[in-house]
């Protein structure tokens, strides 16, 4: 410590030769965000302005890629220096950062602003409570789905998309039978494969197993799990996915699927924002279907993360933080616009559903007749844990036969990193 | 011996091993250059022509649409700007402690000087990610994140080690007769330092301008971790942001990244000379 | 005389050895100490656990995963280039017309950063309409599209690969200048004496390139340490920890893991590992003095 405080004197009077001085403005916002790309970067930039121009604040805002973000939030939160506002995935992420004492609860500004009668009553419990405290506000929400290209059906002569497992199965050796890849999947950033394991659990054995799962009180070798996984990799072993997984990203397998390479692939709705992007029409070009029943006696569920804005402890500008979050969210026009461009859902009650393109109010639809939203598996479970699990997509997509192995090497590594 | 010079071939015979010897340099240098000419490829063309004809086709005409775009994107000037800023004075620092170190290990040797030159030295051979965090947490008690002054300091401080060992080296090929010679004539270390031993390191100088040059240059994270805002980046974690913004834009990416190399290769191809001498004279003796 | 040294010794050495301690230095021991901790870098709670760190590495499968892929990178990331390098100037020596250009080629990778040369090489290694593939079918009756870069056979030798493009003009650039040393006139002498190809090399070549291979070596433990942001950019360690070295690993679980503790005591080890190599490289290094000086 000694060493630490004659460094910085002896630092600090460098930069006085060198007349360095620091300034920073106060009736400034700060905000790190991980929609780098051309697309998030110019809605971001439209929701700043909007928020500018309706409080008089200003923000000033450092976006990163994804992967990046994650290690720049940590060395941060370290070091206390978070900035007033950031982006961060709703679930077991906040979850770790608020165990770790680094975000502000917004509660007083949640009752201030009325936020209780804004924000849907099932996202509001399940994404904005932490330890009984409110912390985040939700940016929206995006559903997991199976999306496909229409032509390659209607090609294949499929006009009805199954609803059972089946009926999935029949349509998946129907398009095998064309030559055509049933399935695309991107794993090359691991990521995408969660939504197979997040369906397959919860369609097989129900939520409450599924949660056992991601708390750490159902291994992942027990029966459930090797049940459901056993159904995966049997449809691996049967060709039903395209080749080389790992080294696709998930754009690339989107582009698979548009291209007509691919049939299907089970993907978020941030999947719209892409493809209509792309010049795609939604309906027209592409259309999606929910994940097939497996078991009919278990809940209906619907997978999908939450983004929201956190507030740091360490944040400078408390009352320019609080009134962005509450801008974010209230501000009806801004939620119509930023959900429709990124291609999600506003879990704002004031938003009309006729606002969106008729796709997304069926996304609206299913995810309201559904009985459970379940965060997705790298949200939902211990960031160490998720570590783990990641990887092990990775794995079981190269070698489909030995899951059971692999199944229980992850267990092994799961149950340390739950001991954390 | 007599047989021996008799068998020699004379020089007016054909000698097959030039030629061969060229034509392996020639396949050689077709592979080693087979990358580059694809990043190239692909600067020249258009969007579509990468998704028609792909990454590696020669095109039919040279289109420049995504140098126009790299060049005339005020980001990328910025983060030329900022690069420049940290890279010529981090470089400039770190020879220059290492001179004065290097000086002190070769010609001023004393008890216990072996042992601090390796603890310097050990200084090249762990991963940076190992004092990430307490960098970041000292850096920031002193208010300086998101400027360019903690990336500053960094290279200045982990280029000291590869700057002292060279300079030791080539100090040590410096006569001691010389340095005594300036001494009896009334010279002190600084001044033997400055007009006897620099003046005929240059060579040494201008490996390390090179290496430190490229090195720092090149680098994807100090200025990840320490700058926040755009005004603030450089232009290796520029390019990664950029490619972002033109995820489906190969043909600007490949643009970028030739654009990004380029004052590299420029301080190469000017201290090359030097360079190869400097290794020579110096480095190479170990 | 001997007191104006020590003032001379002092005034050089204080600006380094000030710079040096208190950027790498103190963060290294500070990196000690949080290994004897369970911080994971988000809270200022942690509570000290001893070894506990220590224990846990040798139970670590990735761990053990990690020193077997960084043993085999350090190996070939400076044995490929080292070679390579030693060839194409060997090749560049004999005069042959061109000789600039083509040391300018073979450099020019060297340029380019991490960033630029993972990008360059994910194209190559791309399995639908990558170069590598693309030249492969070119030979072959049935098309292939093996993912180079996502099989765990593969996906560290490809890196390996795009590394030793990248500097094995460092390596030549110095083999040239140890070539240029030795004098036309002693290779000459040689072939008068009648000295065979092979004792030229042992008796001439071989004594005198040892300086330079000396140096090259000593560049290549360096940067193939620092071998962390092209393994980041082309793999990510993946596909599932294949290509993972101890300073990716280290990484992961300090940074992905949120296991700063575990994470520090990894890289105090691949300190120590540094620390050998170091060793072993100076009592060589005394040893060649010795034989050659």
């Amino acid at each position: 410590m000694l060493c630490l405080r004659f460094s910085k004197i002896v630092l600090i009077s460098l930069l006085g030769f060198f007349g360095f001085v620091s300034a920073s403005s106060a009736s400034e916002v700060t905000i790190s965000h991980y929609f780098s790309d051309e697309f998030g970067k110019e809605n971001m930039g439209k929701v700043f302005s909007r928020f500018e121009a309706a409080t008089g604040n200003t923000m000033k805002e450092s976006p990163v890629g994804h992967e990046d973000f994650k290690t720049d939030i940590l060395v941060r939160g370290a070091s206390d220096s978070l900035p007033d506002v950031f982006s961060y995935w709703a679930g077991a992420r906040v979850q770790f950062v608020v165990d770790s004492g680094d975000l502000s609860p917004i509660d007083d500004m949640w009752a201030r602003d009325g936020l209780d009668g804004i924000v849907a009553k099932a996202v509001a419990d399940s994404a904005t409570l932490y330890n009984g405290a409110r912390y985040l506000i939700p940016m929206q929400y995006h559903y997991a789905g199976m999306f496909y290209n229409k032509k390659v059906m209607a090609d294949a002569g499929i006009t009805e998309m199954p609803t059972d497992w089946e009926g999935f199965m029949e349509l998946c050796e129907t398009l095998k039978g064309m030559g055509i890849a049933p399935i695309a999947l991107g794993s090359k950033f691991r990521w995408p494969a969660q939504f197979w394991f997040d369906y397959l659990i919860l369609n097989t054995a129900g939520p409450e197993i599924r949660a056992g799962v991601m708390d750490g009180s159902i291994a992942y070798d027990s029966d459930e799990v090797m049940a459901a996984v056993g159904i995966w990799m049997d449809m691996v072993n049967n060709g039903y996915f395209a080749a080389n997984s790992n080294a696709d990203t998930w754009t690339d397998a989107s582009d698979k699927v548009s291209n007509g390479e691919a049939a299907m692939t089970l993907m978020g709705t941030w999947i719209t924002g892409y493809w209509n992007g792309n010049g795609l029409t939604p309906g027209e070009d592409y259309d999606f279907f929910p994940f097939p029943t497996i078991n009919a006696d278990a809940p209906v569920s619907v997978v999908g993360p939450i983004d929201g804005l956190v507030v740091s402890a360490n944040v400078q500008n408390k009352e320019g933080a609080e009134a962005f979050l509450s801008f974010f969210v209230s501000d009806v026009d801004n939620q119509i616009e930023w959900t429709k461009a990124v291609g999600a859902v506003s879990a704002n009650v004031n938003v009309d559903p006729s606002v969106y393109n008729e796709l997304i109010q069926r996304v609206i639809s299913t995810v309201d007749g559904a009985s459970n939203f379940a965060f997705n598996y790298d949200l939902a479970t211990p960031p160490p844990v998720a570590e783990v699990g990641l990887s092990m997509f990775q794995e079981l997509m190269e070698s489909p036969d030995d899951y059971g192995a692999i199944l229980s090497r992850a267990q092994d590594s799961a149950q340390s990193a739950f001991a954390q | 011996m007599v047989e021996q010079v008799a068998t020699l071939p004379s020089s007016r015979e054909f000698n097959p091993w030039p030629v061969v010897v060229f034509t392996c340099l020639l396949v050689l240098a077709g592979l080693f250059l087979a990358p580059t000419i694809g990043v190239i490829l692909s600067s020249i063309k258009t969007t579509r022509e990468i998704a028609e004809g792909g990454l590696w086709n020669i095109p039919t005409r040279l289109f420049l649409g995504n140098f126009v775009e790299v060049l005339a994107n005020p980001a990328v000037h910025r983060y030329f700007l900022n690069t420049l800023l940290v890279t010529l004075p981090a470089t400039a620092a770190s020879i220059a402690l290492g001179v004065l170190a290097g000086y002190v290990f070769a010609k001023l040797p004393f008890w216990g000087s072996n042992l601090i030159f390796l603890v310097l030295i050990s200084g090249m051979f762990f991963p940076p990610q190992v004092i990430l965090i307490p960098l970041f947490q000292f850096f920031n008690s002193l208010g300086l994140i998101d400027t360019l002054w903690p990336i500053i300091f960094i290279h200045t401080a982990l280029g000291i080690p590869i700057c002292t060992l060279l300079m030791r080296n080539f100090f040590a090929t410096v006569p001691n007769s010389l340095r005594e010679a300036a001494i009896l004539e009334g010279a002190n270390e600084f001044q033997v330092l400055t007009r006897v031993a620099l003046p005929l390191s240059l060579p040494a100088l201008a490996v390390l301008a090179t290496l430190q040059f490229t090195w720092i240059w090149n680098d994807f994270l100090w200025p990840l971790i320490f700058t926040q805002s755009d005004e603030k980046r450089t232009i290796m974690v520029g390019i990664v942001n950029l490619k972002g913004q033109y995820s489906v834009a190969w043909g600007v990416q490949g643009a970028l990244s030739l654009v990004a190399s380029l004052p590299t290769l420029i301080v190469f191809l000017f201290f090359q000379r030097y360079f190869i001498k400097g290794m020579t004279m110096g480095a190479v003796k170990g | 005389m001997e007191k104006t040294a020590w003032i001379w010794r002092v005034v050089f050495l204080a600006a380094p050895i000030t710079v040096f301690s208190i950027l790498v230095l103190w963060p290294l021991f500070s990196s000690f100490f949080y290994s004897f901790t369970n911080w994971n870098g988000f809270n200022p709670n942690y509570r000290f656990v001893g070894f506990d760190n220590y224990v846990k590495i040798w139970t670590d499968r990735l761990f053990l995963n990690a020193i077997i892929n960084t043993f085999v990178w350090m190996v070939a990331a400076i044995l490929l280039p080292t070679l390579l390098g030693l060839g194409f100037a060997l090749l560049i020596d004999s005069n042959v017309p061109g000789g600039k250009v083509f040391k300018s080629i073979f450099y020019l990778p060297i340029c380019l950063s991490a960033v630029v040369v993972g990008q360059i090489w994910t194209w190559i290694y791309q399995p639908d309409w990558g170069l590598l593939n693309t030249l492969i079918n070119f030979f072959l009756a049935e098309p292939i599209n093996y993912p180079w870069l996502a099989k765990p056979d593969t996906s560290l030798g490809s890196v390996i690969i795009a590394w030793s493009w990248q500097q094995t003009g460092l390596s030549m650039v110095i083999y040239l200048a140890g070539l240029t040393s030795i004098s036309e006139e002693l290779l000459e002498v040689c072939e008068i004496e009648g000295t065979s190809t092979w004792q030229k090399i042992r008796l001439v070549l071989v004594p005198l390139l040892t300086p330079a291979t000396v140096v090259v070596i000593a560049l290549s433990v360096i940067n193939s340490l620092k071998g962390f942001d092209i393994l980041y950019i082309m793999t990510g360690g993946g596909p599932f920890h294949s290509s993972d070295t101890l300073a990716m690993h280290m990484y992961n679980e300090s940074f992905k893991k949120y296991m700063m503790g575990y994470g520090s005591a990894i890289s105090v080890v691949l300190f120590l590992l540094a620390l050998i190599i170091i060793g072993i490289y100076f009592r060589e290094l005394r040893r060649l003095d010795e034989i050659y000086g």
